[in-house]
């Protein structure tokens, strides 16, 4: 029931593509990411989705069954907005206990539905039911926000509201839970507890959760599947070592993960090595390309570093360079380094005790051909 | 797609409600009004609809349609002359109030006048106050037994220092009591006046008012010329005043109008001269639209600039006397009302020969029925508003519907006489025969008053944020049922604010009382006018009093409430 699957989806805002033919397949229980640019299309998808933009053309199904002529509230999609949108006229209890409070209405006659309108709009005209109470106060006990019951939102912090909003759209039992950039309103710390948080929930519920943010970190970190977005179209869909590792495009490369990027002529192919010639350089990768210009894509911790007259004899594509700037950030150093025209950015781990190259010391270079990635 | 549109059926169907709403209340009366003068003769749109005779009979007065009544108007009528009188008075007003309000407005803008919040406090005492009330004092105060003549006659002086009965009573009336209206918007003019190009001025030499004059004036003009062509449009509709004031040999449209329903039924007459009145009013409401359209930037955006206020002790000092006259004026003519509500008999005397409380005791014993009519009628108006203007402002807001919004400011155009004979003339037959009830009286008074309401929803409306009502759907709400418990609720400031606006307007509106109540419906306004015309001065004085201060209450809490909602 909660797997989700956009199929060939366009958007047009007054003739302009937002959206250009989207395909995406998110099974259900998955942990799922949208990852992009700003503008890129992102929350267009989500509202697609949620049923707040209809499709120019394209189809939409969530557990096998086509919604798109399916209103929003009917739906069952919880949603978290960036902005948490939660009612600020409503305590925590209430605005957790809102979709519950809407299903009964639906579910009762005229007289019954007077009480819960006046419920709605004033807690003081009317009691809530036991069970709408126990199942509110489980879930607020679950987002650890149980002694907050009662407080406005707006007297709770960033991170509390998150999860007011979180705990509301988990309340409703949804088939699938969207968020839309749920974490850039808070500070780097809060962060990166409420990723852990989010992701212990998720696995907990096993429930589909389409997450949509244009921190990398984010996407990476937290999802079993991330999909690249760039100017309304999916770029690249795949795990996150998948996208790190094998990168479709220089854009993705460059978006997800710090990459050095050399272009290159394949010259030559042996033992299974293609043999790619640069600008000031020559590289051999494991990989092929069945193109002649090729993008040369190398990550800053696949290069290893050695003074001059250090290197091992296994090395292999050796190149030379100068350190131009090195950079002491903790558990690793960085080292950006002149070959010819290019500045390469080279991570290296640092024990303590090491010393660190300084700028201006002539070094060697090597790198794994299974780490030359052609584009 | 259908089940689709089953959802939003609720919310569509508000929707064309409200259209009906003013097609039928509105834009019918509106039209039918134009049509008869043409025909001449009533006729019934609304019939012609439901009845095949009526319809017949209307095609024949089409067939007699004719301009002939708008060519004679403009050879020398009563009409051509009262549409001469009623814009010269207009013109004159507006001039008038501009030239009275420039010291004022640049003294509140510009200056470090002393009294200067005590002044700003005072200057809406006239807003508070139906104009037919402040015509009646200025009877109190300069009519043949006023205090003011009598005094003019003991230092030896012939006659009256000024005729209330006279075109001059009816300016002066309307100057002192409508200068508000331009005063705030002049101030406002006069703030975001460049501060930077009035420096260099000064510097290069230039005297203060050099500058004032060639800097600081002309930049301000937009918001002046904006300002006298709301005075213009406020006295042109002003009705209170001339009823009251008008001799008979003063032809003013309005008066005019009301005669011609009121006395004669004369039904063409009176929609020629309402079709006249509205494209008069509404061509200068848009005249001054263009002048506002984008011109206060200056005030909204970015950080205010520090302006350096002219500290003159002359000037400001002269200023404030200036302003202090200004201001006496109302004053005086509401303590007048005041006196005379408590005095046995008044005279020819300074002062009353002598007090008493029985012209209150009288109006809280015979006339409770007037009080709790205003406040039935008001709140019925208010009912009505308060649903309109909350799912207007949605529509207008969130589905960006401009018909609405443009409908919506209509009835601010069209001056109340004019929007009372349309009523009367469209409602006063079969199958909708609503004229002489209470509840034609509501539905006009909401629909003048809409546009205040309208206007306070609409800011809260924009301030609340789409995502909060999209998660509210999103939990499985209906958007009807998200209009009612998320929306409604986090308006109820807006509504509150335009409720108190709405009550206050509708128990001073005059036209449309005197036009539309019926006898057992008669609110505190029409009695207090029935009162002046019967000669029952003290117990109109003493009702008077009462609409005032409850006016001033329901001010006070409008205060209280947006002191303590800032948005
Ligand atoms: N209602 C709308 N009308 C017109 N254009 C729109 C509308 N909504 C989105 N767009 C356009 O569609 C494109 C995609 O917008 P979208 O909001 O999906 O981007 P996003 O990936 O969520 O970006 P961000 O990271 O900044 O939130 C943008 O170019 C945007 O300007
Ligand atoms: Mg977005």
């Amino acid at each position: 029931m909660g797997s989700v699957k956009v199929d060939q989806l366009t958007k047009e805002f007054a003739g302009v593509k937002a959206l250009n033919n989207v395909n995406l397949d998110i099974q259900e229980g998955e942990f799922f990411a949208l990852l992009g640019p700003s503008g890129c299309g992102k929350t267009t998808t989500m509202r697609c989705i949620a049923g707040f933009e209809q499709p120019t053309t394209g189809t939409i199904l969530i557990g096998d069954k086509a919604v798109n002529k399916i209103p929003p509230n009917r739906r069952n999609c919880g949603m978290v907005f960036q902005s948490y949108a939660l009612f600020p006229h409503m305590n925590v209890f209430e605005n957790v206990a809102y979709s519950l409070n809407i299903k009964q209405l639906n579910s009762s006659n005229v007289i019954s539905q007077a009480g819960i309108y006046l419920r709605l709009l004033n807690r003081k005209f009317g009691k809530y039911p036991k069970d709408i109470e126990k199942k509110v106060m489980e879930i607020l006990e679950y987002v650890e926000l149980d002694r907050y019951a009662t407080r406005l939102t707006s007297e709770l912090s960033g991170g509390q509201q998150q999860r007011v909003a979180l705990a509301r759209a988990l309340v409703m039992e949804p088939a699938v839970l969207l968020m839309d950039e749920p974490l850039s309103n808070l500070d780097q710390k809060l962060r990166h507890s409420m990723r852990n948080t989010i992701r212990r929930i998720q696995q907990d519920l096993g429930i589909t959760t389409i997450f949509v943010t244009h921190d990398q970190e984010e996407a990476m970190s937290m999802a079993d599947r991330v999909a690249v977005m760039d100017h309304g179209e999916v770029m690249q869909i795949g795990t996150p070592t998948d996208l790190y590792s094998r990168p479709a495009t220089p854009f993705i490369a460059n978006f997800v993960g710090t990459s050095n990027m050399l272009k290159g002529t394949v010259v030559d192919e042996v033992d299974g090595l293609s043999i790619i010639k640069g600008d000031g350089f020559q590289l051999r990768s494991s990989q092929t390309s069945t193109k002649k210009e090729v993008d040369v894509i190398i990550r800053p911790e696949n290069i290893k570093v050695y003074k001059a007259d250090r290197v091992p004899s296994d090395a292999s594509n050796l190149l030379e360079g100068d350190i131009v700037v090195s950079t002491y950030l903790g558990s690793i150093v960085r080292y950006d380094v002149q070959i010819g025209n290019y500045q390469l950015v080279v991570d290296t781990t640092y024990s303590s005790g090491e010393s660190i190259l300084a700028a201006g010391e002539k070094i060697k270079m090597s790198i794994e051909p299974e780490r030359v990635l052609l584009i | 797609m259908n089940k689709l549109k089953d959802a939003f059926n609720g919310l569509t169907l508000v929707k064309a409600l409200i259209y009906l709403f003013f097609i039928i209340f509105m834009l019918l009366p509106l039209f039918s009004v134009f049509l008869v003068s043409f025909t001449g003769q009533p006729i019934n749109l609304l019939g012609s609809l439901t009845d095949p005779k009526i319809l017949s009979s209307t095609i024949e007065k089409f067939q007699g349609a004719s301009i002939e009544s708008y060519t004679s108007m403009l050879q020398n009528s009563s009409y051509g002359s009262a549409l001469k009188n009623s814009l010269g008075l207009a013109l004159l007003v507006a001039l008038i109030v501009i030239l009275v309000c420039i010291p004022i407005a640049y003294g509140i803008a510009r200056t470090t006048m002393p009294f200067k919040k005590t002044i700003s406090a005072l200057c809406t005492i006239p807003l508070i106050v139906p104009t037919f009330i402040s015509a009646y004092a200025f009877i109190i105060m300069f009519g043949r037994a006023g205090w003011v003549t009598h005094i003019w006659q003991s230092l030896g002086f012939e006659g009256m220092l000024i005729n209330p009965y006279s075109m001059t009573g009816i300016v002066l009336v309307q100057v002192f009591f409508f200068f508000p209206y331009a005063l705030w918007p002049m101030v406002a003019a006069f703030k975001v006046s460049d501060v930077t190009l009035e420096e260099a001025s000064q510097n290069l030499g230039a005297k203060n008012w050099f500058t004032f004059v060639f800097v600081t004036f002309p930049l301000a003009i937009p918001g002046v010329i904006s300002s006298a062509l709301l005075i213009f449009t406020v006295s042109f509709s002003d009705f209170g005043t001339p009823i009251i004031l008008a001799p008979s040999n003063l032809n003013l449209l309005v008066v005019e109008a009301y005669r011609e329903i009121a006395g004669f039924f004369n039904w063409g007459g009176a929609a020629i001269l309402t079709v006249v009145m509205v494209l008069v009013a509404a061509f200068f409401f848009w005249l001054q639209h263009l002048f506002t359209k984008g011109k206060n930037y200056g005030s909204v955006s970015g950080k205010p600039k520090v302006q350096k206020l002219n500290d003159n002790k002359v000037l400001t000092r002269v200023i404030t006397v200036y302003s202090g006259f200004l201001v006496l004026i109302p004053l005086l003519a509401m303590l007048s009302i005041t006196l005379q509500s408590f005095a046995t008999t008044w005279g020819k005397d300074p002062l009353p020969n002598g007090y008493t409380l029985d012209h209150y005791k009288t109006i809280f014993t015979s006339s409770m029925g007037n009080i709790q009519n205003s406040i039935i009628l008001a709140l019925g108006a208010l009912a009505l508003s308060v649903v309109i203007a909350t799912f207007v402002s949605y529509f207008v807001v969130r589905q960006n519907s401009t018909k609405l919004d443009f409908l919506t400011s209509i009835p601010l155009v069209v001056p109340g006489i004019a929007f009372g004979i349309a009523l009367i003339q469209t409602f006063n037959t079969a199958p909708l025969h609503l004229t002489g009830t209470a509840l034609l009286l509501i539905l006009a008074y909401t629909i003048r008053r809409l546009p205040y309401m309208v206007r306070s929803t609409m800011g809260t409306m924009r301030s609340i944020k789409q995502d909060v009502e999209e998660a509210a759907i999103n939990l499985g709400a209906t958007p009807l049922t998200a209009a009612i418990t998320i929306i409604g609720p986090l308006m109820l400031p807006g509504i509150a604010a335009g409720s108190v606006l709405v009550f206050i307007t509708v128990i001073k509106e005059t036209s449309i009382s005197i036009l539309l109540a019926p006898a057992e419906w008669a609110p505190m306004s029409l009695a207090i006018f029935q009162n002046i015309l019967r000669g029952e001065y003290y117990t109109a004085a003493a009702m008077s009093i009462v609409l005032v201060v409850l006016v001033l209450i329901l001010q006070a809490i409008a205060n209280r409430m947006s002191a303590r909602n800032p948005n």
